[in-house]
């Protein structure tokens, strides 16, 4: 159980939070011009790291904002955690 | 009369006040503060238990939660008993029952006894051995093996007891009351943290506060003494809480642990009524500091494991703490000099000590000499190679060991007699919760254990489970690990002068020599599983290397203790057999609970009504006044249907759905989401998440809407209306409503932020009620006269606001059940009342009240679909024959680009139909398959029949369901085959009455 | 013409704890972002909404509390009329701040129940079944938090020293009763 600092709220136990899957996969601005094989790419797949994944992560049962963060797989370390529209750390 | 082996002089027994309790039904009596183990031991009785798999007898091995042996059934009554409770842990009460465990038809005559017999027919990885073959009988093997398997007996009836969960926060955490435990809760408290200690005894203090000796001093006074002192003062202090008989079961990431506090299991009978049993506490600690100690090794040597036989730390604790003699003519084994210390212990209270078996050659330390000048027989270079006597130790047979301690350096065997042996085989620190929580550990060479290394949260470890075996050791690193761990200058505990006797030699053999061939030895590792050396050698024989392999072939470690005592010998063991070094073996994967929590622990008061939450309407009470059937819709209780004189379902649900479309019905649709849209782009939004246009909706007109995934399939589906310019009402499905919400404020947040869109739910703001029917529109005229209901006015699919009385209230004409219907919704508080004020209304049109059935019945008349039962996230708009809803116009909206790609646009998908069965009266069952030939093998799957209804208004039998291209199959006859027919039916429109939609434009 | 039928059935007592719903009280969600959002609720309320996460102000016929950073749920500090939900209040803020496209106002009065708590025991209560810690919150009148109770949403209030007000979806109020009953009965 992690305890997660909301950007909003602060330091909230897990259970307060949903996690949305892989962050920064943007919505493609013009679906209908992408063929098959690249409306999969963004539909379908979601990479899977041992390290530092980027997540997005929703305060449900507080402020319901979402934010993203980046959390190291292989210990559960929270490293970093920003607003949702602010740029990810560059490696 | 039964024997009562006590001697006077412990602090911490009540030796006023008498319990009596019974074990094996026979009673006995103990005294206040005994536990089952101590009680029982100062009856002379130490055959408690038989063997898992030999049904070996055996006997209290330990004094705490490490026990393997000593595990009882609590309790008489079959229907409310506990099993597996560890003897040593139990307090004893008034009107305890307990009894011994895997042996039939009593622990003295156990007839499961040949096992141990049969021992050589019984090697590791028997069960794989034996039961391969033949296939054909493995449900044979399988009913012995379920009648064999498993410790104690379930109770038969759920738990009565009462269970508590409490979520606990705390600057600092201090897990273990021993010494260390003490220094670092008092400076953790004098310095402002917050703390919390826990233990998981009775007393706090650990084993120094039994240490009664000279050789171990504190600032001048005896150990036991000058802890005490300390534990007064640290009663006093004010950001301090204490908790005892809690154990932590588990340590998890970011420092959250689980905690076991037992509140009433040492209580009477009488005084556990009413009262919370046992509590789990969540505990979350800005940091945390370990002190749990460390478990006392047996050591491993042939047949050691006859009841007598014993840590020697828990006969000095016995003697020390409970005033219990656990033998007449005791006798030390050991390999290092805590076993002086029991010896020595035990003799100046006037308690027999025969002589102290060592395997070491000599050792100078202040307390070896001590029991030397006390004139305590020792035999150096010696080992214990058997022990005899069947039910209770009798002999021991030893020899002299050879200068390697691999072999023997002669053939003399001595037999000497005792009842009583203590092993005392090293020290193993208790890194359990350190590396439950991520810990990594590290192998200390020089005295063989492994621990903490690098910690993975704000944590240390103190005391003897962060290596630390003497008592100066002790003080000094754990005030001044504490210092650091908690940054402050000082502590109570700096240069305090300490007086300990210093060990002087170590010698460690994991597994000591026999003088029999090994096949002929039992030397057993896992005294529950009762695993041996000799299978560990087996395993590494058979080619097993890594330790994780050798604990699931041997079961060593698989017991309640979860290898507690013998882990470190299989380790050393497979180190010594495989030449590997034992820090390199590496340690089997230490997981939670520490030691076992009941289910009730676990399950807290979320049992019965507190399972899972329950949501009401606020015409609840009316339904239940009116005898409604509920039906669970997510957490929603709804009325189900409403039966009358006896009716059975399904003839209440055809009377409510007559009746609805005769004249009228009333069904509370107070549940469905609503989400409240505010704000200057709500138009485009809802272009964006729905398949059809919005922008040109009127004001006061409502649409119907089919949301999708970005996968292109329907996720959700449901009314939206138009209040003013940019304010607009959606409504959801039941089920759907939170994770819609959840869905559109992602939308909102992350992909279009720059939308002018404002959320808020008023599911609950508003209780709904829909009339429906051909006369629901003389029932609304008599509610509301003033307000026009004429077609021209108030058309279908359209929106006016209104008051009853000074309420004002939203009515939508909208209809799913494809009559003539109007939706109420109104402020929740007054739904109850104007559900009543239309049943009186609606008296002199019968208006008749129906429930979810009725609902599902009607709409499927009109081939309505329910998202969730018509589909299953596999379903797009084109498979549900729902092509007029999606805009071909709009340049995209959510799942659009879905609905092009090659698998969504393929003809053969499964596609919604209507289905009549041949025989009218025959009604399918939901979920059933279609196929299209009987007799192929195998058989093609076509579809299955997603709702199916008896339908009495068409006076037939009709059905939706998802047919493999059955667009294209109208008018063909497929099969429902069934277990013992085949139901022919014919694939229709999913439209079965009122195709032109006259009755609901009424 | 219309009765009014609060969610809850009875107050109760127990040792260091009342609990009892109050009702009708008149409540608003507010979203915007702007500034014009924010300085026109102000004037028209009297009272500037809290921007500081977590929690309140007060004014001598509101009290506002922090939802998000765009959201506020603005309540009558005294019960209103049973007989009447036309709130002038909810009018005037419509017409100010959705009609001119500064956010949203939205009549939740009925979404919640508000229950106050009174007495000593709150946060014995609280720990049976919340996850939050209220080492801080306790310390501070005005705190607002968001969170869980025995897996509900709720909302909670520290009203004053020993009164909390918590605010849960009016569906789930009756088990939530339930369940502090239960629970309260063993504190």
């Amino acid at each position: 159980m992690f305890i997660i600092n909301c950007p909003y709220c602060g330091d909230r136990d897990q259970s307060e939070f949903k996690a949305g899957g892989e962050a920064h996969i943007e919505r493609p601005k013009q679906p209908t011009e992408l063929s098959d094989d690249e409306w999969a790419e963004y539909l379908f797949m979601r990479k899977n790291i041992k390290g530092d994944q980027f997540e997005r992560w929703n305060h449900t049962h507080g402020c319901r904002k979402w934010f993203n963060m980046v959390r190291d797989t292989s210990n559960d370390e929270i490293k970093l955690i920003y607003k949702m529209g602010e740029k990810p750390p560059t490696k | 009369m039964p024997l009562n082996l006590r001697v006077k002089s412990s602090n911490f027994i009540d030796e006023t006040t008498k319990v009596s309790f019974k074990f094996n039904g026979k009673t006995y009596h103990g005294f206040k503060g005994d536990t089952l183990a101590s009680a029982l031991l100062a009856n002379n009785v130490h055959l408690v238990g038989r063997s898992f798999k030999y049904h070996r007898p055996r006997g209290i091995m330990t004094s705490g939660s490490e026990e393997p042996n000593a595990i009882v059934q609590v309790g008489n009554d079959k229907t409310i008993t506990e099993p597996n409770v560890r003897a040593t842990e139990i307090e004893i009460y008034e009107g305890l029952e307990a009894t011994s465990q895997n042996c039939w038809p009593s622990v003295n005559f156990d007839i499961g006894g040949i096992n141990n017999f049969l021992s050589p027919l019984l090697p590791a990885g028997f069960y794989y051995k034996t039961f391969m073959w033949p296939a054909s009988f493995w449900e044979k093997y399988e009913y012995v093996i379920r009648h064999s398997a498993g410790l104690g007996k379930s109770p038969t009836k759920p738990d009565t007891d009462i269970y508590d969960h409490k979520y606990v926060h705390c600057d600092v955490l201090v897990i273990g009351a021993g010494i260390s435990g003490i220094i670092a809760a008092k400076t953790a408290a004098q310095n402002g943290f917050k703390t919390l200690l826990l233990d998981e005894k009775n007393e706090l203090g650990g084993t120094t506060i039994y240490q009664n000796s000279d050789n171990f001093k504190i600032d001048n006074k005896i150990s036991s003494g000058w802890l005490s002192d300390q534990i007064n003062e640290l009663k006093k202090l004010d950001n301090l809480e204490i908790k005892t008989r809690t154990s932590v079961a588990s340590f998890h990431g970011y420092n959250y642990l689980l905690a076991r506090e037992n509140l009433t299991d040492h209580l009477s009978k009488d005084e556990k009524k009413n009262k919370i049993r046992q509590r789990l506490l969540k505990i979350r600690a800005k940091k945390v500091i370990v002190a749990t100690g460390s478990l006392e090794r047996p050591l491993v040597f042939d047949n050691n494991d006859r009841p007598g036989i014993m840590l020697s730390s828990a006969i000095k604790k016995y003697a020390d703490y409970y005033g219990v003699i656990c033998g007449k003519k005791n006798i030390f084994f050991t390999n290092n000099d805590s076993a002086y210390e029991s010896a020595i212990s035990l003799f100046k209270k006037g308690i027999n000590v025969q002589a102290i078996i060592d395997i070491r050659e000599k050792s100078n330390s202040s307390i070896v000499k001590e029991a030397e000048n006390l004139g305590i027989k020792i035999y150096w270079s010696h080992s214990v190679v058997d022990t005899h006597g069947y039910k209770k130790l009798k002999q021991i047979s030893i020899m002299q060991l050879s200068k390697d301690g691999q072999s023997f350096g002669g053939l003399n065997k001595t037999i000497l007699e005792c009842d009583c042996l203590g092993m005392a085989g090293g020290w193993t620190p208790a890194v359990h919760l350190f590396t439950q929580s991520g810990g990594k550990l590290k192998f200390r060479e020089e005295d063989q254990v492994f621990i903490p290394n690098k910690y993975p949260s704000k944590q240390i470890s103190i005391g003897s489970c962060n290596g630390d075996f003497e008592l100066d050791n002790i003080i000094k690193n754990s005030s001044n690990d504490v210092k650091k761990f908690l940054n402050i200058d000082k502590t109570d505990f700096d240069n305090l002068s300490v007086i300990t006797s210093k060990e002087a030699s170590k010698k460690n053999i994991w597994l000591l020599p026999s003088d029999k061939a090994i096949g002929k030895t039992k030397p057993f590792v896992d005294y529950q599983n009762d695993a041996t050396a000799k299978d560990i050698k087996l395993a590494l024989r058979e080619g097993f290397r890594s330790i994780e392999h050798v604990k699931r072939y041997t079961t060593t470690g698989m017991g309640t203790d979860q290898g507690k005592l013998g882990n470190m010998h299989a380790l050393g063991i497979i180190a010594d057999t495989t030449g590997v070094k034992m820090g390199e073996v590496g340690t089997t994967t230490f997981r939670p609970p520490y030691t076992p929590l009941t289910f009730g622990t676990i399950v807290g008061r979320n049992v019965g009504e507190y399972f899972d939450a329950f949501r009401r309407t606020p015409m609840n009470d009316w339904h239940i006044n009116n005898k409604a059937e509920f039906e669970n819709v997510g957490q929603w209780k709804r009325a189900w249907y409403y039966p009358q004189n006896n009716e059975t379902m399904h003839e209440a649900v055809q009377r409510e759905s007559l009746a609805t479309r005769e004249s009228a019905g009333i069904l509370d649709a107070s549940t469905l989401g609503k989400i409240d849209i505010q704000g200057s782009d709500a138009s485009e939004f809802l272009n964006r998440i729905y398949t059809n246009a919005w922008s040109k909706l009127g004001i006061g007109k409502c649409r119907y809407g089919l949301m999708l995934n970005e996968d292109g399939m329907v996720y959700d589906d449901g009314v939206t209306t138009r209040l003013s310019e940019n304010h607009y009402i959606m409504t959801t499905t039941t089920g759907g409503a939170a994770n819609v919400m959840a869905k559109l404020e992602d939308y909102l947040q992350t992909e279009w932020p720059e939308l002018d869109v404002y959320l808020t739910s008023v599911t609950d703001h508003f209780a709904t009620a829909t009339i429906g029917g051909p006369n629901s529109k003389k029932i609304l005229n008599k509610l509301i006269p003033d307000l026009d209901l004429s077609n021209e006015n108030f058309p279908h699919m359209s929106f006016k606001e209104a008051q009853i009385g000074k309420i004002k209230c939203r009515i939508m004409r909208i209809s799913f059940t494809g009559e003539l219907s109007y939706e109420i919704n109104i402020q929740a508080n007054f739904g109850k009342s104007l559900w009543e004020k239309c049943i009186e209304a609606g008296k002199e049109f019968n208006i008749t009240p129906y429930g979810t059935e009725t609902m599902h019945l009607l709409r499927a008349e009109k081939g309505f679909i329910i998202v969730g039962q018509d589909t299953d996230g596999t379903m797009t708009p084109i498979d549900l024959q729902m092509d007029w809803i999606v805009s071909k116009k709009k340049y995209d909206f959510i799942g659009k680009r879905s609905l092009y790609r090659s698998d969504t646009m393929k003809e053969d998908r499964k596609q919604l139909v209507g289905l009549i069965t041949d025989n009218p009266k025959e009604v399918l069952e939901e979920g059933a398959q279609i196929v299209s030939e009987l007799n192929q093998s195998p058989v093609q799957m076509l579809g299955h029949v997603t709702s199916s209804y008896y339908s009495p208004n068409l006076n037939k039998s009709i059905a939706l369901a998802v047919v493999r291209g059955g667009k294209n199959m109208i008018g063909k006859k497929l099969f429902v085959p069934m277990k013992n027919k085949s139901i022919n039916i014919t694939v229709v429109d999913p439209v079965f009455l009122d195709k032109e939609n006259k009755r609901l434009n009424a | 013409m219309l009765n009014y039928n609060s969610s809850l059935k009875e107050d109760k007592n127990y040792q260091g704890l009342t609990v009892r719903e109050i009702s009708p009280i008149m409540k608003l969600n507010l979203r915007g972002k702007s500034r014009d959002f924010l300085t026109t609720i102000g004037k028209n309320i009297n009272m500037i909404l809290p921007m500081e996460a977590n929690t309140s102000s007060s004014s001598d016929n509101y009290t506002s509390m922090w939802l998000s950073p765009d959201e506020w749920m603005v309540l009558s500090n005294k019960i209103v009329d049973k007989e009447n939900n036309n709130y002038d209040i909810e009018k005037l803020l419509f017409n100010k701040i959705s009609k001119t496209k500064l956010g949203s106002v939205t009549d939740i009065s009925d979404q919640f129940v508000m229950i106050n708590l009174n007495g000593e025991k709150i946060f014995d209560l609280m720990s049976s079944g919340c996850p939050f810690d209220f080492s801080d919150f306790r310390l501070k009148v005005g705190s607002v938090t968001q969170t869980l109770l025995t897996h509900i949403d709720v909302i909670i209030h520290h009203k004053e020293a020993n009164s909390v007000n918590l605010f849960v979806r009016r569906s789930f109020s009756e088990h939530l009763m339930s369940w502090i009953n239960d629970s309260a009965s063993r504190l």
